[in-house]
């Protein structure tokens, strides 16, 4: 984990690059950007020090909202004044937000100019926007329980876990939205083999749900799931605490939750809101952020330090092994799921 | 007369009624032992028995910048939420029990609606009211928010004890000579008082915890304890969570005792 001392060193080598590198225009006013964000670490990274670099660079205020629902409020406001300049979520919801034309689609390298330098999972035709990082959504598990490290998205089922087992409440966590396709996809004809997925469902039961991936980590630190489906970053967090929890990728591949940034169409900071993207694609931005919550990078310059390079997905060959959901077809059918899996798992 | 002889005989009735009591006592302890436990464990997840006991999440608690805005922005808004609601629902109270008005039944029926309404929508509702009126979302449209669902119990408790108000008593304070104002003053106001300050009790409260309708309302850097509370938890399910759980029980606690302590809430139990 990234200590006070270095992300406050990073911090003031973000307020010394202040100096260099931004548009006149922005420069010569005082405009207030609203963006979402996540809390947490990432909050606190963004809180302590990207927001404040990027607010005495840009000479603009930044508005960050923490609170959710980030979605209702979005939608509730008015599309030629919407309430967020910049919206940061999965991907799931940003592609909800296209349906409607409360987002953008795509960005070129002449609004953002570091999207030039991303990987192609950043800005594939998966994704609405751009996604800044990823995470890999896998399995976590316990390493005091005498358990095989899982190798396969399958090694859930294994009958010794019956109860020991976690997953999420599908309609409302992405992850167990992606852990349903997953199952399409290894039991089945692939992501979207729906009826595979709900038979492989079935027999997952009895298994422990959560709402949130913090709960998860909660109950796997807490040995009462001794497996469970959870993203890389919500287990390495925990490196160098002495825990007995680890990530395993399965065979057939990691499921991406990526964090993504897009701009209302609406937005009258339109240039401050690409700006504020292209920000976050800076190699120094994308490191601190990286290193603070062990989230993949998408830029491709970033260097990591060696620790989290070994871990995060930094390599062409790690980042083959991502798979992206098509959250637009999702989306469009998830009424049906989200019935259909309720039933499932509600016995 | 002989001690088996006072020996009262075993009362199954009883005994099934005081086992009924116990049950329920607990059943409504529980969380509150729990969340005690969790606050206590020095472990960053919930484990029984404990492993030992820390003052630490408190600290995290008392330490965070945002959990202690939160904390204070909270009280304030409860604060304010208890002055206009006692001042708003006991005016109501008395032109609905008093004044002779049209449509009586109606009017209690819609000062009781946001009662009604589950809370989300009066959120979302007044959200979108706010920002098409251009206001955005400052604090006192918070208050006045907390104030729409807390004015119901002001009203409620008021009324009830409206109901048993002997008028004669304020008819012989103004046969002799008591203006109207000395009347409302000097008789009216310390016969309701128990109902108005219990109604106060519940709207400080009812702020205090207030969540669903915060959701909407709270503008970054302003936000209440249990918006931050619920955010908290979506990253870090840590015992800081059962710290802060504990510091709003006795702060509701707090409330309470103090206004027990200014008019006594024996009063109130007479309703």
């Amino acid at each position: 984990m990234i200590s006070r001392r270095s992300m406050l060193r990073t911090g003031a080598g973000l307020a010394a690059a202040a100096t260099v590198g931004a548009p006149a225009i922005l420069h010569a006013q005082t405009k207030t950007l609203k963006i979402t964000t996540w809390g947490g670490k990432w909050g606190d990274i963004m809180k302590a020090t990207v927001l404040p670099a990027f607010e005495k660079e840009f000479k603009c205020t930044v508005s960050a909202d923490q609170a959710f629902p980030f979605m209702p409020k979005l939608q509730a406001s008015a599309k030629n004044d919407p309430l967020y300049d910049v919206f940061h979520t999965n991907s799931n919801e940003q592609w909800s937000a296209l349906t409607e034309g409360l987002v953008m689609d795509k960005f070129t390298t002449k609004e953002v100019p570091n999207v030039a330098d991303v990987y192609s999972w950043s800005v594939s035709d998966k994704i609405v926007g751009v996604a800044i990082f990823t995470s890999a959504i896998g399995l976590g598990y316990r390493t005091d329980k005498g358990l095989t490290p899982p190798k396969s998205w399958k090694d859930l089922a294994d009958p010794k876990l019956a109860g020991a087992r976690g997953g999420y409440i599908i309609p409302v966590n992405s992850l167990g939205q992606c852990h349903l396709m997953m199952l399409g996809k290894v039991y089945g004809k692939g992501l979207q083999d729906l009826d595979t997925a709900y038979k492989a469902l079935e027999q997952l039961k009895p298994i422990k749900l959560v709402d949130f991936t913090g709960q998860m980590e909660k109950m796997l630190l807490s040995g009462e799931v001794s497996e469970g489906v959870i993203h890389d970053s919500g287990v390495y967090r925990y490196d160098g605490q002495n825990q007995p929890v680890e990530f395993a990728s399965p065979s057939e591949g990691v499921m991406a939750l990526e964090q993504v940034l897009n701009v209302p169409p609406g937005s009258k900071v339109k240039e401050l809101a690409f700006a504020y993207i292209d920000y976050m694609l800076r190699p120094e931005v994308q490191k601190l952020l990286a290193e603070g919550v062990w989230y993949s990078p998408a830029n491709k310059k970033v260097k990591l330090d060696a620790k989290y390079d070994a871990k995060l997905l930094t390599t062409p060959e790690k980042v083959a092994t991502l798979i992206q959901p098509d959250w637009k077809w999702y989306n469009a059918r998830k009424d049906d799921i989200d019935a259909r899996v309720t039933k499932i798992l509600k016995s | 007369m002989s001690a088996a002889a006072n020996r009262k005989p075993f009362d199954a009735g009883r005994a099934a009624y005081l086992a009924l009591n116990l049950l329920l006592v607990a059943f409504l302890l529980a969380p509150i032992a729990i969340v005690v436990v969790f606050a206590l464990n020095p472990t960053p997840y919930i484990s029984f028995p404990p492993v030992g006991v820390s003052l630490r999440w408190f600290q995290k608690f008392f330490a965070g910048s945002d959990f202690m805005n939160a904390l204070f922005l909270s009280l304030w808004v409860a604060a304010c939420v208890l002055v206009l609601s006692v001042v708003i629902g006991g005016a109501c109270a008395l032109a609905l029990a008093r004044g002779r008005l049209p449509g009586r039944m109606f009017l209690t029926a819609f000062f009781m609606s946001p009662l009604m309404l589950p809370a989300i929508l009066t959120g979302l509702a007044l959200f979108q009211s706010y920002l098409l009126a251009g206001i955005g979302r400052p604090v006192w449209g918070l208050i006045m928010a907390h104030t729409l669902v807390a004015v119901p119990y002001v009203l409620r408790t008021t009324l009830a004890v409206l109901h048993n108000f002997d008028h004669r008593i304020e008819e012989a304070a103004a046969v002799l000579g008591a203006s109207p104002t000395r009347v409302f003053f000097e008789v009216t106001l310390p016969l309701i008082q128990p109902g108005i300050f219990a109604g106060g009790v519940f709207a400080f409260i009812v702020s205090f915890d207030q969540f669903p309708v915060s959701l909407f309302l709270v503008m970054p850097k302003n936000e209440t304890l249990p918006v931050v509370l619920f955010n908290y938890m979506k990253f870090d399910l840590d015992g800081a969570i059962a710290a802060a759980s504990m510091v709003s029980i006795l702060l509701a606690l707090s409330v309470v005792l103090a206004l027990e302590r200014l008019i006594g809430l024996k009063a109130y139990v007479k309703l």
